[in-house]
This record gives C-alpha cells, structure tokens and sequence, in this order.
C-alpha cells in the first residue's frame, strides 16, 4: 500500500499517535478520531487506517457503536475503488449484533447496507452507467439525503475512481462513453476532461489519453537473472563451471577438462571422448 | 469428641491421600525431576522433560484423563507456586487438546494463564526463569487458542446449561479481548521487543541493543516471549477479520530472517499469506505461501518424529490451500515441487477455479478449509435475558461465513476474467465489438469489464521493495498478458518468458560433476612410451590416436 494510504499526508501528529499506538484501544479517545473523519468529508481527506480504528473501537465496544459514522465511514471506502478498503472495514462490521440502539431508534445502517454494498461492487467492477442510475434512484435518496450531501466533492471522488479505471486501460476514448461513465455533457464534460489535461479531439470527439505505463503496451520477454554468488553457494562444481556462461554445459565441460594433462577431451554429440594427446 | 467440620477435613484428606497414592511412582519421579530442573534454570533438563517426558508419561497414563490435580502433587515440589502454574499450563493444555474442557476448565485456565503472566510481568526485577524457546511458543500459542475456543464455545447461545448461563453473566471479563491484547502488548512492551528489532535493522551493536531493551528485555525469557507476542498479535487481529492492523504490527520484523522455530516460523507465514489474500495482494500472498512450503518440505526429514510433525503438516495442507486460491486469482508461475505437491492434494479445486464462476463451490471449500477460525469479539448479552432472548432470535451470521462471503465478493467480481483472458490471447488486436459478440454480450458491457480486467491484472506488491514494512508496496502488473484499448481497438499484447537456464544448468552441471568423478575414478590408458616422430607433428592437439577411451553421455 502506498505511503499517502498507510500515512496519508494530511494526518495530525494526534491521531498518527493514535494510529501507531496502544492508545487505538482506549475507547475515549473515538470522539477524536469521529472528529477527525467528519474533518476528512468536509476537506476532501481520506485515512483509511484511523477510520479502520474508529471501526475496530465499535468492535471492542459495541456501546460506542454509531451508524451514521459508519455509514460516512463506508461512503468514503467506496470512493477508494479499486483498492479493497470497502471490504476491510465490513470485515470490522459484521459482528454487529442485530440489537435496539440504546435511544431505541431503528438503526439507519440496516436498510442502507445491501445498497451501500452493490454501490462497492458497481465501482469494482467498473460498471460506471449503473453505479449513477442506482446512486440517483428515488430508493437511495436517503443516502444522498442524510449523508452524501454533508460529503465535499462525493460526485468528484467517484469520477476520480473512474479516471483512475479509464486512465490504465484507455489511449483514446470516446466523448459520449467517457460521459457517461462521468456522469456528465456538455461544456461540463469538456471542462472536466480538460482539467484532467486530456485532450478532445471536437471534430471526431474522440478523447486523447496522455501515455502512462499501464496504457503504453509492449511485449517484453521476461528473462532469468541468476547471480553467480546464488550458483556457487548451491554447488561445489558450479565454482569451476559458472565461469564458462551460460549454461552450455556441454562446452564447460571440455573447458574444464582441458586440464586433463597428459590427456585431451572431445565431446561429440553425446559422447565424450578422451583422447591421449601425443 | 470430633465435630462434623473436622470430620470432613478428615475425610477430604483421607481422599486426598487415596488419590495420592493413585499416582504412579514414575509419575512423581518425573514430577520431581521436572521441578529440580526448573530450580536450576536447567534448558537441556528441562527441554527433555517437556519435549519427551510429558509426552511418554501422556501416553502411558493420561491418553484419556487428566494429569493429577495441581494441588495433589504440590506437597511433592514444596507447595513452590511457580512451579505449580506452569504444570496447570501443561495440564490444562492436555485438557484442550485430549479431553473436552466444561466450563470449569474454561475458566480455571484462564485464570492460571493471567497467574503465570502476572508472576512474569509483575515483579520487580525479570524473573529468574529460563524456559526452552519451544515451551514459550507453546504458551502463547495455547494462550491464544484457548481464548479462541472460548469465544467459539460462547456464542453457541443455545447449547448452555443453566449453570453456565449463570457464569458467563458474571464473568465477562473473562477471556475478554481486552484481557489478551493487555497481555500480549505488556510482553511486548515489557521486553521491549520492537525498540530492539528496529535498533537491530539501523544496524546497531549488541551493547547499544543491551542498552536500549534493559534489564528486562535482555534476558531470553522476556525477549523471547516479547517476539512471539508479535506474532501472537498478527494472529488474533487476523482472527478479528483486521489485516491492516495484523500486518501493521509485524513491522518491526523482517520475514525473510532465519526461522527461529519452526512452528513460530510457519504460523508467521500463515497469518501474513492470509492477510495478504484478504487485501488482494495476490501475489504477496502467492509469494510468502511458496517460500514456507518450500521451507517446510526442506524441514520435512529432520521433523517426522516431532510431536510438531502433524501440526505442521496439517498447517502445510491448509497453505496449499491457499495457494491453490492464489493463483487461481492471479496466475502465477510455480516451481516444479510446488506445483506437484498443490496438484497432489487440490488438483480438482483448482481446475474449477481456473474457470472464474463455474468454481465458485471450490473458493468456497477451500476458503472455508484453510481460513483461520474467525471468531468474534464481543460476547452474546448473556448479562440481559431480554437481549439475550433477541439475540436467540435473530443471531449474527458466523464469522467464518461472514468473512467467506466478503472473499466471495471478491471472487464475483472478478468472474469474467478468465473467460476475457482466454480470447484475448488469441489476438494481437481486436474491434470491442466483435469481442462482444464472441461473448453474447452488449459491447459496452464488455468495455466495463475491459477495464475490470485491466484493474485485475495489476496489485500492490512488495516484490520490487527490500526490507521495508509488510503493508508496503508498488503496483505491479500481475499479467502476462495486457491491453490498451483505443478507441474500440483493443490492442493486446503477451509477455512470454525467457528461456529458463538456471534448472538447465544445475541439471547438466550435475551430469557434468557425475562425469567428471567416473572420468575421475576410472582407470587411465596406458600412455606409450614418448615417439619423438608424433613429438613433432602436433598439428591437432586431439589426434585420433589409437588410445579412445568412451564414455556415454548420460541420456537426458
């Protein structure tokens, strides 16, 4: 995992104390790591690991247990497509027992759940078209409702998980695909599209892609390194032989037992012959 | 006249002495033995007792009941308290594993496992204990298993007697998750491990480590149980479903270090190659598996007679497992010995896995097979009869269930790979809709799974990275074979590999060395008295002369 995912830039002196200590466990501190998630939906932020503690605090102890920091905490995992941080936080979930919340109110992760998880698999899988119909469907206005509204920039972190997608498999792509994948037409699109710094061709409205290694193909020939240190550890012989190359050890041989005085060595074929000189 | 109190006194001890009696002269024999070498802080003596002495004396006479209570042999070892808890250790683990532990057991083992820990990290100074390495593994490993057959036996809700409902209400601090981090981060910190793993990466000498750990974590038995609280860590994060933090507190430790034990050293690679599997790191997880199988089929001939062999072997089925699971997800090239020993055992799974949905059954049976038994980490509300009867109603689905259906998702989503991979490889360039209609699929639908696939064949991995912590990594392409689409041209390309001459040339190197020592031993041609005509004419050093000794190239 890259570092801006283990220590995201962004992270306090605090809460990486938190992160990186025994102190994760002290169940008063999840106000400070709660705080510090709504800071991340409000700043366009993202730390996984001090979100995955807020989850393991509410695993250890499930009277801390708060839906609507779970459900911002899900939301922001699905925005991190195709990294598997969705699933490592309903690793952490699961063990919620289907028990009345102390205020007695039904607890609003229940119903959103199995529409937070297709949202995650329509993002992994890369079906941009049907992430957006399910997301702006009239069954999911709660969710944009009562959190996604609150979430800075959510429309623009899920087209960041499409650029990410289009940007390794794509040279060229059309305007109308790339659209609605992003969501977006127009003079929208064309804005976004060239903040990416990529470039539309407006008589073919075709979309140029800068080359990155993941769109530049080429066959390459993967070949084995083998260092002659490893060689000569595994064997004795390979001491006097590694020296000859390759491993054609039909030459090595007759190499080696040029040393054969008063006596010559031919190889031929498959057989050796060993000649008397003289 | 004798009142009724001192009557049963009497009779309790009467039993005692009976039961006293009971045990067999060999037994107290060894008993005494196994305590005077613990007062002399005697490795060897002491290695030999727990290693084979408890084992044969098991065999003879406990197979199927337990060792003698702790306080029927305390009048042997001088009432000596230390002594009396490790052998509740050992009693108690034979209990687990050779006979069903009731409630009693549970509990009482609990209580003895916070008893030696307390005596450990409680006293003023270190404890003048030394215990073989083995041993302290087996504690921490039998500490962590215990408290997860604790929190397995728990939530079976349904199956308790009214006795053990009663127990369980009070007492929920025992085996509580916070009890066994406490223990296990207090090693840690008692030892001072971590300072002296990353005082031993900068380099630094063993004085300035001596320096660093102090009195406590320079003596073995702090340091060694320091280490294996480590990975005693890894594995009940792992067992919470929490990988990141699972690898996160291994990042002190290099894993291509020297094993120190070997059960130490397998568990490690176990719990790290699962984490890995359940970050998508395939081949990370592909990586660590090869290399500890590889590891343990080389340790194989020095560990058939080891009370260890089974465990082992049986950890080692579940890593083919794994393994099988890796590289059905991301196709890897094994070595020949590998390959074979994953074929011999789950060649059928892993045919069907190949084959993306169609082997869904076989992710699923293998998953369930090797994953760790997943527990959970808070108790049912036994304390509450009201929540508890909801909980009856509707419990939480089983944690290795959950976690399956997690991994599964994963696999779901990565279906159609195979079936892509396969026409793609027969082109170098293909229109998208012609690939659609191949596929009896709409063409859009097929360019979203174009770039699923494409995601697919790249992962974080530490291939690339030396040294550095297990949750680092780069992106990697994971294929041989990759794509770019232009436009609606997919253009396809594949890596092949090289020739291998490494196994090319160990093998004919071995022939040669083979050749070279018959050559070696066999008897010389008689060499003919010098010609001073031949002398002269040496045009070819290798004269066919009359003197031809044969030897047959070994057929290939």
């Amino acid at each position: 995992m890259s570092q801006q995912w283990t220590r995201p830039a962004t992270r306090t002196e605090i809460i990486d104390q938190l992160v990186e200590g025994v102190d994760r466990y002290n169940p008063s501190n999840v106000s400070i790591l709660e705080d510090y998630l709504y800071h991340q939906i409000r700043e366009r932020e993202y730390d996984c690991l001090a979100n995955l503690a807020i989850l393991k605090l509410y695993q250890f102890n499930p009277d801390l247990y708060n839906p609507d920091v779970v459900i911002n905490i899900l939301i922001k995992a699905l925005t991190a497509a195709p990294s598997p941080d969705f699933n490592l936080c309903m690793a952490l979930l699961g063990e919620r027992q289907n028990l009345p919340l102390s205020d007695n109110e039904p607890d609003p992760l229940i119903p959103l759940l199995p529409s937070l998880r297709n949202l995650s698999t329509l993002l992994q899988t890369c079906r941009f078209p049907a992430f957006w119909e399910s997301y702006q469907s009239e069954e999911l206005s709660p969710l944009r409702e009562n959190y996604t509204v609150e979430y800075a920039g959510f429309h623009d972190s899920v087209r960041e998980v499409v650029v990410r997608a289009v940007k390794v498999t794509f040279e060229t792509i059309g305007k109308e695909r790339l659209g609605h994948y992003l969501n977006l037409t127009g003079e929208d699109l064309e804005a976004y599209v060239s903040s990416l710094g990529w470039s539309l061709n407006p008589s073919t409205g075709v979309i140029s892609i800068p080359p990155n290694p993941d769109n530049q193909i080429k066959a390459t020939v993967t070949r084995e390194n083998i260092t002659l240190p490893s060689i000569t550890k595994a064997h004795r012989t390979f001491r006097c032989l590694a020296r000859f190359g390759d491993g054609k050890a039909l030459g090595c041989l007759s190499s080696l037992l040029t040393s054969f005085e008063p006596y010559a060595i031919l190889v031929e074929a498959n057989t050796i012959i060993l000649v008397l000189k003289n | 006249m004798i009142d009724e109190a001192t009557l049963v006194v009497m009779q309790q001890q009467m039993a005692q002495q009976a039961a006293f009696a009971q045990i067999p002269d060999v037994v107290k024999r060894f008993i005494l033995h196994f305590y005077q070498s613990i007062l002399d802080n005697n490795v060897p003596e002491i290695n030999a007792a727990y290693e084979s002495g408890w084992n044969k004396l098991t065999e003879k006479y406990y197979a199927k009941t337990e060792w003698p209570d702790a306080e029927l042999i305390a009048p042997l070892v001088n009432d000596d308290q230390v002594f009396l808890t490790l052998y509740r250790e050992l009693y108690y683990r034979h209990v687990y594993s050779r006979l069903s532990p009731d409630v009693d057991d549970r509990f009482h083992s609990y209580e003895n496992s916070c008893e030696l820990f307390n005596y450990i990290l409680n006293s003023e100074g270190p404890v003048p204990l030394d215990l073989p390495e083995q041993w302290l593994w087996d504690i921490i490993d039998e500490f962590i298993y215990q408290y997860q057959s604790f929190c397995i036996w728990r939530s079976k809700v349904k199956s308790k007697t009214e006795e053990e409902l009663n127990m369980l209400a009070d007492g929920a601090q025992i085996w509580s998750t916070y009890s066994v981090l406490n223990v296990l981060y207090s090693l840690i910190q008692k030892s001072k491990i971590n300072e002296s793993l990353a005082a031993a990466r900068r380099g630094e000498s063993p004085e300035a480590i001596a320096e660093i750990v102090g009195e406590f974590g320079s003596r073995p038995l702090y340091r060694t149980l320091g280490y294996f609280s480590l990975i005693g860590l890894l594995r009940v994060h792992t067992l919470l479903g929490d990988y990141t933090l699972a690898l996160k507190v291994m990042d002190n430790i290099e894993l291509n270090q020297k094993a120190r034990l070997t059960a130490c050293h397998v568990a490690t690679y176990y719990y790290v190659a699962f984490c890995y599997l359940a970050l998508r790191r395939y081949p990370d997880a592909n990586r660590t598996l090869v290399n500890v199988l590889n590891f343990v089929s080389r340790m194989r001939p020095y560990h058939t007679r080891s009370y260890q062999y089974d465990q082992i072997n049986k950890t080692a089925d579940r890593m083919y497992a794994l393994l099988a699971i890796g590289i059905a997800l991301s196709p890897t090239r094994l070595d020949e010995n590998t390959m074979i020993g994953l074929k011999d055992r789950y060649g059928d799974q892993y045919a069907k896995m190949q084959r993306g949905s169609e082997g869904l059954a076989a992710f699923e049976e293998l998953f369930i097979y090797a994953c760790p038994k997943f527990i959970s980490s808070s108790p049912p509300p036994y304390e509450d009869p009201d929540l508890l009867a909801l909980y009856i109603q509707d419990p939480p689905v089983d944690p290795p269930q959950r976690h399956l259906a997690l991994f599964l998702a994963d696999v779901r989503s990565q279906a159609a790979v195979p079936t892509l991979r396969s026409f793609l490889k027969l082109y170098s360039s293909l229109d998208a809709q012609k690939l659609a209609n191949f596929l009896d699929e709409d063409e859009e639908e097929l360019v979203q799974q174009m770039m699923m696939l494409k995601q697919a064949s790249r992962s974080i991995s530490r291939a690339g990275i030396d040294g550095g912590r297990l949750l680092d990594g780069e992106t990697i392409s994971t294929s041989d074979l990759d794509f770019a689409i232009d436009g609606n041209m997919v253009h396809i390309v594949e890596s092949t590999i090289g020739r291998r001459y490494g196994s090319l040339f160990i093998r004919n190197t071995e022939y040669a060395q083979r050749i070279f020592d018959n050559l070696r031993n066999s008897p010389l041609p008689i060499p003919k008295a010098a010609s001073p005509t031949v002398a002269e004419a040496p045009t070819t050093p290798i004269a066919a002369a009359p003197k031809v000794a044969k030897v047959t190239w070994a057929k290939a």
